[in-house]
């Protein structure tokens, strides 16, 4: 099995590496480049724990291979808000205990942040909508939704 | 303000929110090499032979371990609730002559390189089976001719519990009635499957093992044990662990296998279990039927029950497997005066993946089948099911109450505080209970039905044996809480720090909780059971109270007063009625720092305390969820509008915090009721073990969810605190079946089971009489 070579901006940063064909795109972050929030929980594209976004567009990193990511950009957890502050969403989870054990959360965060980019101001039923992808078995979602809501006023969206 | 009882936000979270979590599978070691499991793909056969040379022909395998390759004798794990009676059908290591379920492992392969390369190869390893007829239900397994998991039968045990003499009771009563009630296997399936990394020290002769579980400790005293090592040469460390719910509340064999391979490979190991192992080699639960005969009288009095319930406990004894048949029938009666009771429960072994506690243990199956039955009754002789509730209810002065049958693990059930009509009161006027019932008649008439439904439910928490608190100040004036509870999620670290903040009046900030590390918190129980907070809050509680006494001791010098005259308030400890007059903690502890000598009187260079809390008995939480729902009777789709919840779990420390134990809780007891169930063909193939097949909740299958608490204090700790991480997923079920079995009452369709996807409602509706 030969390696391809691939080109992909991480947060930014443009990291070329040489990959198997089959190295998914959650292993080349993970394994690579030790950006280890994106998270692995059932690696057939059902729970949304290792949701990035991709050239904007939030994609599950468990079934993207890392040669189909070649020339695009990816955001992860990590490259969402600069340094150590925590961005808005970020804070609205802290406020409303919209995590418990957290291996969900950076799935959450990147999916929020995609549909808070789309609509700043969605009612309840779009943030249902919107969240229909990304499991948590921990909270019941109740502080999730209304995190999403802190989020949106924070960012100063909504009315 | 005190901290104590404040909704603030956790310590936990910027760190994980700024992606610095550090699950298992993120741990990165020198020289790591990656293990994968190979493991049984049938449910019963015998082993012919394993063929691992076209495998170890490889350059990249490290080793390969199977049975043959295990110290003679290894022992199988343990399981600590075995009774006399209980059949020692304990799990091996590593299968040998006999495989008893898909998933079983078999051999462990390391290789060089990562975990695509260890898959790669172990498809190498050729195991020859030959595959003998299977079980994979109760009811099959109990047939004459039903082929055998183990020995002669395939029950393990039945344990029997009575109070006064159901016979004669059930004889004489006015009105009886005869049903099945069926909880399915569902599994805590954590976000975060399992996983370990170990790391074999020549020098130490030791090792360290990661492992995303509930219990170092346990873990740990079982690598002691299992590798021959003395107690400083293991060190377990459960790093962030991202969920649990009872299914990493073991030591299982897999963390056996890779400490005894680390010791022979002398390299660091990881193994990380992927979403189809984890569903077939992870501990499930509930399984389990009730039979039951009920006798009642026209005013909807129960007054005897005979239960013989039967658990499908999977094909080896786990840790704790034996939780579910006894806690199934033992707190069956919940909340209820019922006299007359003679319980019976039947464990039974199958082709399948074996049973352990999880979230809601045993609890969950009592209260469906109890609260079904209160049901039965209430439109029986046509009284409303509230009504019928607070007929058979305890009142609120029974406390402490006696049960005087059954046993949960630590013993005799002593229910120790609570005033369950009042929290019935509660839960059906927040549901609006009355008003629904006009909403239900105008929706009936325009052909939709709609439901509401009652589960009420008393859960044994708050387990022991005993929990470890230390509290140590250092002179910077930082404040470090040792604990041996193991967090997975619940904010271990906000709660403990606000216990300690509230006794020693220090800065939330200035305190730094330290758990999930044997060699750092010396003794330890773990996390399950809801204990944390009322066993492991309370040694906390304890400890912070030794080191007010010491500090007041050694400010006594600096103060030059006489410790009588001394209080400690808001971190200083100062001279009643003189507040200018006053030594911090951190100057407390800097006067015994080793190098000067000791005020008179003071035996220790360290400001540091430990307790270890055995608590007298359990306490017992409980409360009332209350479910609306439509059920579209064309496609048996069941959808949920409302879930109101009025828990007592005693004092809450955050309330915050409660309020999102008690909604995940929900959400998992809602995947219980509708969602989720682990299927098995008969002869023993797992159906559907991925998340596309078995449905966990997501976020559009939520109500709308009210959340209340009651607070009545235990008395049988310090703060009054009783557990709170279970009631949720235990009281949901019974509501929301109470509630489509009320939507469909006019159709008289039958709802006796869980989980009521379409296909089951549909099922009940084509079967209405």
């Amino acid at each position: 099995m030969s390696d391809h070579d691939v080109t992909i901006s991480v947060n930014g940063l443009e990291r070329s590496d040489s990959v198997p064909a089959r190295l998914t795109l959650a292993d080349f972050l993970r394994e690579r480049l030790d950006l280890t929030a994106t998270h692995l929980a059932c690696e057939h594209g059902v729970c949304g724990a290792c949701t990035v976004l991709v050239d904007g567009e939030t994609a599950r990193a468990c079934l993207l291979l890392t040669v189909q990511a070649d020339g695009s950009e990816i955001t992860t957890l990590e490259g969402l808000t600069a340094g150590d502050e925590l961005g808005p969403i970020e804070q609205a989870f802290w406020a409303k205990h919209g995590m418990q054990c957290g291996f969900c959360t950076p799935g959450f965060v990147m999916t929020i942040s995609e549909l808070l980019d789309d609509n700043p101001s969605p009612t309840r039923e779009e943030i249902i909508e919107g969240l229909g992808g990304n499991l948590c078995r921990c909270t019941g979602y109740v502080k999730i939704v209304e995190a999403v809501e802190e989020a949106v006023s924070l960012r100063g969206g909504g009315a | 303000m005190s901290l104590f009882g404040a909704s603030i936000r956790r310590k936990e979270d910027p760190r994980l929110l700024r992606g610095d979590g550090r699950y298992l599978s993120d741990i990165k070691l020198h020289g790591l090499v990656h293990a994968v499991f190979v493991r049984s793909p049938h449910a019963h056969a015998l082993i012919r032979g394993i063929d691992s040379s076209a495998a170890a022909a490889d350059p990249r395998v490290v080793s390969i371990i199977t049975a043959e390759d295990l110290p003679a004798g290894l022992p199988p794990l343990p399981c600590i609730d075995a009774e006399e009676t209980t059949k020692p059908f304990n799990q091996p290591i590593l299968a040998s002559a006999k495989v008893r379920f898909v998933g079983e492992p078999v051999a462990l392969l390391v290789v060089e390189g990562d975990r695509y390369i260890a898959e790669d190869i172990a498809g190498l390893i050729e195991v020859v089976y030959e595959p003998l007829p299977a079980v994979s239900t109760a009811s099959a397994a109990l047939a004459p001719d039903a082929p055998l998991v183990h020995f002669e039968s395939n029950v393990v045990d039945v344990l029997e519990y009575s109070l006064g003499d159901a016979d004669s009771a059930l004889a004489a009563a006015p009105r009886t009635l005869s049903e099945r009630f069926v909880t399915q296997r569902y599994a805590g399936t954590p976000l975060e499957t399992r996983g370990v990394i170990v790391e074999w020290d020549e020098l130490r002769q030791g090792l360290t093992m990661w492992s995303s579980t509930q219990v170092p400790h346990s873990l740990k005293a079982t690598l002691v044990g299992y590798l021959g090592l003395p107690e400083n040469a293991v060190r377990v460390i459960a790093p962030d662990v991202g969920g649990a719910f009872g299914v990493k509340l073991q030591p299982y064999p897999e963390e056996v296998v890779l400490g005894l391979a680390s010791r022979q490979i002398g390299r660091p190991i990881k193994w990380v279990e992927d979403r189809y192992e984890h569903f077939l080699a992870s501990t499930h639960g509930r399984e389990q039927y009730h039979d039951v005969d009920v006798g009642y009288d026209d005013d909807g009095r129960i007054l005897a029950i005979r239960d013989h319930a039967v658990t499908n406990t999977g094909a080896y004894l786990q840790r704790l497997t034996l939780v579910e048949p006894f806690v199934g029938v033992s707190m069956l009666s919940g909340p209820y005066v019922i006299e007359h009771q003679q319980l019976l429960s039947t464990v039974v072994m199958t082709n399948t993946t074996p049973l352990n506690p999880f979230r809601g243990v045993g609890h969950v199956q009592a209260a469906f089948t109890m609260e079904r039955i209160i049901d039965l009754v209430a439109a029986a002789v046509g009284i409303d099911p509230g009504e019928v509730r607070k007929r058979n209810m305890f009142s609120k002065d029974v406390f402490p109450l006696h049960r005087g049958i059954g046993n949960v693990l630590a013993g005799e059930i002593i229910y120790d505080s609570g005033d369950y009509p009042e929290c019935l009161n509660r839960a059906l006027a927040a549901a609006e209970w009355d008003e629904f019932r006009g909403e239900q008649q105008r929706a009936r008439d325009e052909g939709r039905y709609l439901g509401i439904g009652i589960g009420f439910f008393v859960e044994e928490t708050g387990l022991g044996p005993y929990e470890s608190g230390r509290v140590r100040v250092e002179p910077s004036g930082q404040v470090i809480v040792f604990t041996g509870a193991c967090s997975s999620g619940q904010g271990h670290d906000t709660v403990l720090a606000q216990i300690t903040a509230d006794e020693l009046g220090v800065e939330f900030d200035d305190i730094v909780v330290v758990h999930g590390d044997t060699d750092l918190v010396a003794s330890g129980v773990g996390t399950y059971a809801s204990r944390s907070a009322p066993i492991g809050g309370t040694a906390v509680r304890h400890a912070a109270g030794s080191i007010k006494e010491q500090a007041i001791k050694i400010a006594a010098e600096m103060l030059e007063a006489s410790p009588q005259d001394l209080e400690l308030v808001g971190g200083e400890v100062r001279v009643k009625g003189s507040p200018t007059s006053s030594v911090s903690l951190a100057q407390v502890a800097g006067r015994v720092a080793p190098g000067q000598p000791l005020p008179e009187g003071v035996d220790n260079y360290t400001l540091d305390a430990t307790d270890i809390y055995h608590p007298p008995t359990n306490t017992f939480s409980y409360g009332c969820h209350v479910a609306t729902v439509e059920v579209d009777i064309e496609t048996g789709v069941v959808t949920l509008l409302r879930h109101v919840v009025v828990n007592d779990s005693g004092t809450l420390i955050n309330p915050l915090l409660v309020d999102g134990q008690v909604q995940g809780g929900v959400a998992l007891g809602i995947g219980g009721a509708l969602l989720e169930e682990i299927a098995y063909s008969d002869d023993g193939q797992p159906l559907n073990a991925n998340f596309m097949d078995y449905l966990v909740p997501a976020i559009g299958n939520m109500p709308e969810m009210v959340v209340e608490h009651m607070v009545v204090p235990t008395p049988l700790n310090a703060d009054g605190m009783k557990g709170a991480g279970e009631g949720g997923a235990v009281g949901a079920p019974a509501a929301i079946a109470n509630a489509v079995a009320d939507a469909l009452l006019p159709l008289g369709a039958k709802i006796t089971e869980t989980p009521l996807g379409p296909e089951t409602v549909y099922r009940a509706l084509q079967n209405a009489s």
